[in-house]
């Protein structure tokens, strides 16, 4: 016989629809309702199997008339009308005759033999002897019969020696016997229990009888309940092994435990306990023979199987602490051990999925995140510190963590559930490990942001540029020193500027609007200062061709003027350089012009930043040179000799001996030689002589020959850092009367916090003490007379 | 115009061109570096570099930053040059250049 629960949310009644009219079936549904109440236990989850009867009905044959004399409630009213008329009197032995009718039914149903009464007889007859106050003799005698027989099944269960399968199986059997049965007697008995029984609340409904006795004379049976616990558990733990077990056995019998109210007190607590044992020695083991993604998948296999187990025979109330259990045992005893073994590995292969399983699996136990979260933040700056430390992978570490940043942020996004926690930590660390090495990373950043601003770079779209730019950022918020990165930024800037080398405007606004966003206007004033330069020079030189326009007796070369402001432009080396003459005639006359639109300057030319295009004629043809200043002074030298030393070169120019020797070297041994070096050979000696190459040939008309740059060296890598340091002082100053202008007056604690919080670089107490004095002395402020700790802004 | 970008050496390292000049100067960007033109790079008075902006203008952190202009040199008659923001205040309390306490009187203003 099957059973479904489903079906207990339907009242035993609710089943017998087939009655006439809607009122009638309205006014016994209320009826019911009432009674449902009453007659089943007070706990819905406890309640017997009594709710089954109305299944068992449509499987039997008596099944329509057992619904007609389930209408009777309504009959029942009748009755109370007719007790009021008149009482028949019974013959004498009514009672044994009935009785005996009664009790050779039972007998029959418990020996499972055919009935020679009408059920519709049988339950007129127990309704007559209630009326006539033969309630008490039926219900106890009725007992009796019930007793004796539950008695008799107990032989069976207590044989020496049986194979546990059999007798769960025969327990199983017993016990859906004894179910179907209760259900046939109470059919009959029905109206007892719906009078005698209510009437007396400290008697059993028949059915609670039926299982009273049978939890009395059976399972409360020491050796019994041992055998069905224990043999309950066996095949649990079968299955537990894989192997397939018959789940309908394992749930009718724990559905009678709980029915028979022992499942908590004889059932539950070992299972628990053995569930424990098995997955305690199993995580042991499994923890030593897996590695940690297989391990996890067979933790999320177990979870299921468990909570399958609830679904299919378990009692609902245990599904928390089986759970529970489970967990305990596979994961939070391993939550180390697991991080530790396979956390470092999943991340560095970008494990998606296993790291998704790791997070749904650790997020079950308690502190399964926290110690996710911190073992991700070690294995985030473990990682990240190898990036930005070894001087030897400075090449790529902007694209390197770039790349480390995509992955972490897909990690969190995808793997930890955008957890916020996560997200944090995640910036926690990257800040940790990208100040590990100071300046540096600062340095690389604004390099790599300049390869990327430069014409010619290869990310197509101005779309995929801004994206880069802002992941760029990204990194950029985590530096502490920004103001290394701005001198570094500053020095690639000027050389897009005046070389005309940016990709695009849009992107080098944009770039510095980002900066601006993030740092403050103060931050980005000389950068800005210098697109400023860029712009008026422009007009200088519109002004300066029209001025020009006036002047006689001049070649007629085209010279424009890049004006940049002292302070806002990296510093260049000075040098003096011999020019031709009508280049020092031109130079004069900007510099004149100049200064009489500009009072109280003064002008410092920079030759190393100057270039030139130049018309040269060589055998082959007419063509156009682009080159540097350096490399025009050279070249202008050859219109009146064919060949020159190397000494009379640098006589002749005064460039600086190494810029003059990497100015000869990309003319005489580039791509496009225009002059010849005698002897061959790359590098310039000093008795090297150098030739017109008028045998030139390009296939293109205008070419550019490159100025080899010289290599950054460390010492000027020192300079630009020692500038940022000297700068420092400037800014610290300027935030302190900033601010004390703002308060008015403040204390030495308060002022050292809004400090820290304004200023985008890293920063001792003790220096921000000494600016602090070096103001008090300037007059800027005053230290409060009544308290030394207090500072006061003197306007 | 061929003859005007010659140099005219004389020197032993050097061969003769027999021909016209070869080479032209067609364009030329230069490029130039200006600043006050002062003795001393440092206002004393706020002890900023007068090329930046005084220490309080630097401290309004203006956000139109431009606004720097605003923040030029003057020169006393004694030639000492100081920013103008700096020396607006110090004559209010004391009329004399802060350096060599000659009697304050503007020779020319930064433009
Ligand atoms: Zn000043
Ligand atoms: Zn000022
Ligand atoms: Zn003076």
């Amino acid at each position: 016989m099957s059973r479904q629960r489903k079906q207990e949310d339907n009242g035993p009644f609710k089943r017998s629809v087939d009655t006439p009219s809607s009122q009638h079936s309205k006014r016994r549904r209320l009826f019911e309702t009432d009674e449902n109440m009453s007659d089943n236990s007070v706990d819905p989850n406890r309640r017997p199997n009594f709710s089954n009867v109305g299944y068992v009905q449509v499987g039997n044959g008596f099944s329509r008339n057992l619904n007609t004399v389930q209408l009777k409630p309504t009959a029942a009213k009748k009755i109370v009308i007719k007790n009021l008329k008149s009482e028949p009197k019974l013959p004498e032995d009514y009672r044994y005759q009935t009785w005996e009718k009664l009790s050779s039914a039972v007998l029959a149903i418990q020996q499972s033999k055919s009935n020679q009464y009408s059920l519709e007889e049988l339950y007129q007859a127990v309704e007559n002897m209630c009326n006539h106050k033969m309630a008490h003799t039926l219900y106890t005698e009725l007992y009796s019969l019930t007793e004796t027989h539950i008695c008799l099944n107990i032989e069976q269960f207590l044989a020496e020696s049986m194979d546990r399968f059999l007798f769960l199986k025969k327990m199983n059997e017993t016990w859906q016997n004894h179910c179907d049965q209760m259900i046939m007697i109470r059919s009959i008995f029905l109206y007892l229990d719906r009078t005698y029984v209510l009437q007396n609340p400290n008697i059993s409904s028949i059915w609670d009888m039926g299982l009273e006795l049978f939890r009395k004379y059976i399972v409360l049976n020491t050796l019994v309940q041992t055998r069905v616990v224990e043999g309950l558990l066996m095949l649990i733990e079968k299955e537990r092994h894989g192997d397939k077990v018959d789940r309908t056995l394992l749930k009718s019998l724990l559905r009678m435990l709980t029915d028979l109210q022992i499942y908590d007190s004889a059932f539950e607590q070992k299972f628990l306990q053995s569930t424990e044992r098995l997955y305690a020695s199993e995580g042991q083991r499994l923890m030593q023979e897996f590695e940690v993604p297989a391990y996890l998948t067979h933790v999320y296999k177990r979870i299921q199987e468990e909570n399958e187990r609830v679904i299919h025979y378990l009692d609902t109330s245990t599904k928390y602490q089986l759970i529970h259990t489970v967990e305990k045992q596979l994961l939070s005893e391993h939550v180390t051990n697991i991080l530790q073994k396979g956390l470092d590995s999943l991340l560095e292969e970008n494990r998606i999925d296993d790291l998704t399983l790791l997070y749904q699996l650790f997020s079950r136990v308690k502190n399964g995140l926290v110690e996710l979260c911190s073992a991700f933040n070690a294995f985030i700056k473990k990682r990240g510190r190898t990036i930005v430390i070894d001087p030897e992978k400075d090449k790529t570490m902007v694209q390197e963590l770039l790349d480390f940043k995509d992955t972490m942020d897909n990690i969190v996004q995808t793997c930890f559930n955008r957890n916020e926690k996560f997200g944090n930590s995640l910036k926690e660390a990257f800040e940790h490990f990208i100040n590990q090495r100071t300046n540096k990373p600062a340095e690389l950043i604004a390099k790599f942001v300049d390869s990327k601003l430069r014409a010619g770079n290869k990310e197509a779209t101005e779309e995929e540029l801004e994206r880069l730019l802002d992941k760029i950022m990204v990194l950029f918020r985590f530096i502490h020193g920004k103001d290394v990165f701005e001198a570094f930024y500053k020095k690639d800037l000027a050389k897009r500027l005046l070389v005309g080398k940016s990709a695009s405007v849009d992107s080098e606004k944009s770039m510095l609007s980002k900066l601006k966003q993030e740092c403050g206007g103060g931050f980005t004033s000389k950068l800005e200062g210098m697109f400023k330069d860029m712009e008026l020079s422009k007009d200088i030189n519109v002004a300066f061709k029209q001025h020009l326009n006036n002047a006689q007796d001049l070649i007629p070369l085209d010279m424009t003027v890049n004006i940049l402001t002292m302070g806002y432009w990296p510093t260049y080396m000075a040098m003096d350089v011999n020019l031709p003459e009508e280049m020092v005639k031109f130079q004069d006359i900007f510099k004149e012009f100049y200064l009489s639109k500009h009072s109280g300057r003064k002008l410092q030319w920079q030759p190393t930043l100057g270039h030139c295009v130049l018309r040269a004629q060589f055998k082959a043809g007419l063509k156009e040179l682009v080159v540097s200043l350096f490399q025009t002074l050279v070249i202008l030298l050859f219109n009146k000799y064919d060949e020159l030393s190397f000494d009379y070169i640098k006589a002749a120019t005064n460039i600086e001996d190494g810029e003059l020797r990497r100015t000869l070297q990309s003319l005489a041994c580039g791509k496009a030689r225009v002059l010849l070096k005698i002897p061959k050979g790359r590098e310039v000696e000093d008795n090297d002589k150098f030739r017109f190459n008028n045998e030139f040939i390009n296939k293109l008309y205008r070419i550019k020959i490159n100025q080899i740059q010289m290599k950054e060296t460390s010492e000027e890598q020192k300079a630009t850092e020692e500038r940022v340091f000297q700068d420092r002082q400037y800014q610290i100053d300027a935030a302190i009367v900033r601010i004390m202008k703002m308060r008015k007056t403040l204390s030495h604690n308060l002022l050292i916090s809004e400090l820290y919080n304004q200023l985008k670089f890293p920063v001792k107490p003790a220096d921000l003490k000494k600016r602090i004095e070096s103001l008090i002395d300037r007059d800027y402020m005053e230290r409060d007379k009544d308290n030394p700790n207090q500072y006061n802004y003197v306007a | 115009m061929s003859e005007n970008s010659r140099m005219d050496e004389n020197d032993n390292d050097k061969k003769e061109v027999s021909q016209e000049k070869m080479f032209t100067l067609k364009k030329w960007n230069a490029v130039a570096m200006w600043s006050w033109d002062v003795e001393c790079d440092t206002c004393a008075i706020c002890r900023v570099q007068v090329m930046d902006a005084c220490l309080r203008c630097q401290a309004e952190s203006k956000k139109d930053f431009y606004g720097k202009q605003d923040c030029v040199v003057v020169w006393g008659e004694c030639n000492h040059s100081f920013h103008y923001c700096c020396m607006s205040l110090w004559v209010k309390q004391n009329n004399r250049c802060p350096l060599c306490q000659q009697e304050w009187s503007i020779q020319r203003m930064g433009k």
